[in-house]
């Protein structure tokens, strides 16, 4: 058993995961350590990014509205996109209300870290987790250099590469094929002009997803977000098949910049900053155990990041896998057993709650990365479409149908590709 | 636009750099047969790895590394720890240092 100074709960790791577990746990009176290896929480960060705010109000109710985000998303962009064209979906939701956010992680995170901290959590930065302590196959702590840090209970949230737990064989080592690596540029303009270029209200903004040429065949998108005073810019590409093409990662993420249909966003601006970072994409059917003797993994570290092509959701999934893990630990803490049986509960609490979108979008992944079309054909479709249905020359016109028919004659197997995408609603 | 070099990219972005302790440790000379074809050198969004091609040897260089961890995926070596080579976390908020996020 631990000892009288050890902590109930040391939390690896002071992203969101991390950050909203420790949170809750020092609101329970429950004595946490926050180990995070950067500089500040949030220096290890990158997000693309927004967070959807009903996890941001499910962990600090409604003090949430102090939270540090950037815009409130009302305009939403699907653009699919040639090597010079784009075809945009663009929806002006200005009806929805508070639910979605653009954001940057840095100030979010040190934010979050001070409202951890006021709760009563610990946190101690600079500091990187070298191993677990396993005493008879429980975890009972860290080690930090020559320190070892006592524990009830250890929660893993340390991110996308979660090399204490792999060490220790506890989980499985990350498989590349469930992986994506993005790149993103943040470009700073004053505020009016972001308004300006995305053509959104004061305080208000845009989030884009695109696909189609910019990845060059390989399963991935490009985003831009709005944020208050810049814009986030950036790629993600599978990174299995990325390595396999033969082409640079930051030449072609180098390259979104210069896209008619990109540049209007972000050209002449001054970068402010330029970041990467792997996104997990596996999937419900390749989600690791969550739980064992004394341990809990969160977040990232967890694979608990869903890509249904036109939303990506990771920060509102780490932060609801941390009020889980914190409410489990409360739980075991007092009925005393903090072994695999007492933080059995946390697999349960995932169960009914996130992992129930993880259910239904399983074989999402699988369908994505399986059609290639999605990157390639289809948004070149959409773009030929577009362009005779505008253009207007000398020529005699051609009614709208057989201008769509001969567009649609351009699709090899229409049968098997119809049934691709039937399939493909089902899985997204 | 002007593109700008790797080095003018991470010049915006802040480091906290540790010039003595590398996280990431690769074999220079065992990359001459390499097993994943050299996936790093295209795969790295910071492109620390540059194949030298007179003195048929790697260079990397861990100042400027994002820990983004792509390398430890597409490098078979790094991957399995293969002898000489190995991926860590910077100790003592060494590294990366993002501002914005």
């Amino acid at each position: 058993m631990a000892d009288e100074d050890a902590f109930d709960a040391i939390v690896v790791g002071g992203g969101f995961a991390g950050l909203a577990a420790a949170y809750r746990l020092a609101q329970a009176d429950k004595s946490v350590l926050v180990v995070e290896r950067g500089q500040v929480c949030g220096a290890k960060n990158l997000t693309g990014g927004r967070i959807y705010a009903y996890a941001l109000q499910a962990l600090l109710g409604d003090r949430w509205r102090e939270a540090p985000v950037q815009r409130e998303v009302k305009r939403e962009i699907i653009s699919l996109l040639t090597e010079q064209d784009a075809v945009n979906v663009d929806s002006t939701l200005t009806s929805v209300e508070e639910e979605s956010y653009t954001v940057l992680a840095a100030p979010l995170l040190a934010w979050l870290a001070e409202q951890a901290e006021e709760a009563g959590a610990m946190i101690v930065t600079e500091t990187t987790v070298d191993g677990l302590i396993i005493r008879d196959g429980r975890v009972c702590g860290v080690t930090t250099g020559d320190e070892q840090l006592e524990a009830s209970v250890v929660i893993d949230c340390e991110g996308i590469n979660p090399l204490l737990l792999e060490r220790a064989g506890l989980i499985r080592p990350l498989d590349p094929h469930d992986v994506a690596v993005g790149a993103k540029f943040v470009f700073g303009m004053p505020a009016a002009e972001v308004e300006q270029r995305f053509g959104v209200q004061p305080g208000e903004g845009a989030a884009l997803l695109g696909m189609g040429d910019p990845t060059h065949g390989v399963f991935g998108g490009v985003f831009a977000y709005t944020n208050n005073e810049s814009v986030s810019l950036g790629l993600v590409v599978d990174s299995a098949a990325w390595a396999k093409s033969g082409r640079s990662l930051l030449a072609t993420a180098q390259d979104l910049q210069e896209h008619p249909a990109l540049r209007r966003y972000v050209g002449d601006a001054e970068l402010l900053e330029y970041g990467a970072h792997l996104v997990y994409e596996g999937g419900y059917d390749t989600l690791p155990q969550m739980s064992g003797d004394g341990w809990l993994i969160c977040g990232d570290a967890a694979g608990l990041c869903l890509n249904r092509g036109f939303t990506i959701r990771g920060m509102d999934y780490a932060v609801m896998s941390g009020i889980a893990a914190a409410d489990t630990v409360v739980e075991a803490v007092e009925a005393g057993d903090t072994g695999p049986t007492g933080l059995a509960g946390y697999r349960r609490r995932l169960d009914e709650g996130l992992l129930q979108d993880f259910r239904t979008l399983r074989g999402g992944h699988a369908w994505m990365s399986g059609t290639p079309d999605l990157f390639t054909v289809y948004p070149k479709l959409a773009v030929d479409l577009m362009t005779d249905l505008y253009h207007v020359g000398a020529e005699p016109v051609r009614p709208v149908g057989s201008t769509v028919w001969r567009t649609a004659r351009k699709v090899r197997k229409p049968f098997s590709t119809a049934r691709s995408l039937l399939k493909g609603m089902k899985t997204l | 636009m002007t593109r700008k070099s790797v080095d003018e990219l991470l010049a915006t972005t802040r480091f906290e750099t540790d010039e003595h302790n590398a996280h990431i440790v690769i074999d220079p000379q065992a990359c001459r047969t390499c097993p994943s074809d050299r996936a790093c050198v295209t795969s790295c969004p910071a492109q620390r790895y540059v194949w030298d091609e007179a003195a048929d040897q790697m260079r990397f260089d861990h100042v400027g590394c994002l820990e983004c961890g792509n390398c430890r995926l597409v490098c078979e070596r790094l991957r399995l720890g293969a002898e000489g080579y190995s991926w860590n976390y910077p100790a003592t908020g060494a590294g990366v240092s993002y501002r914005q996020g």
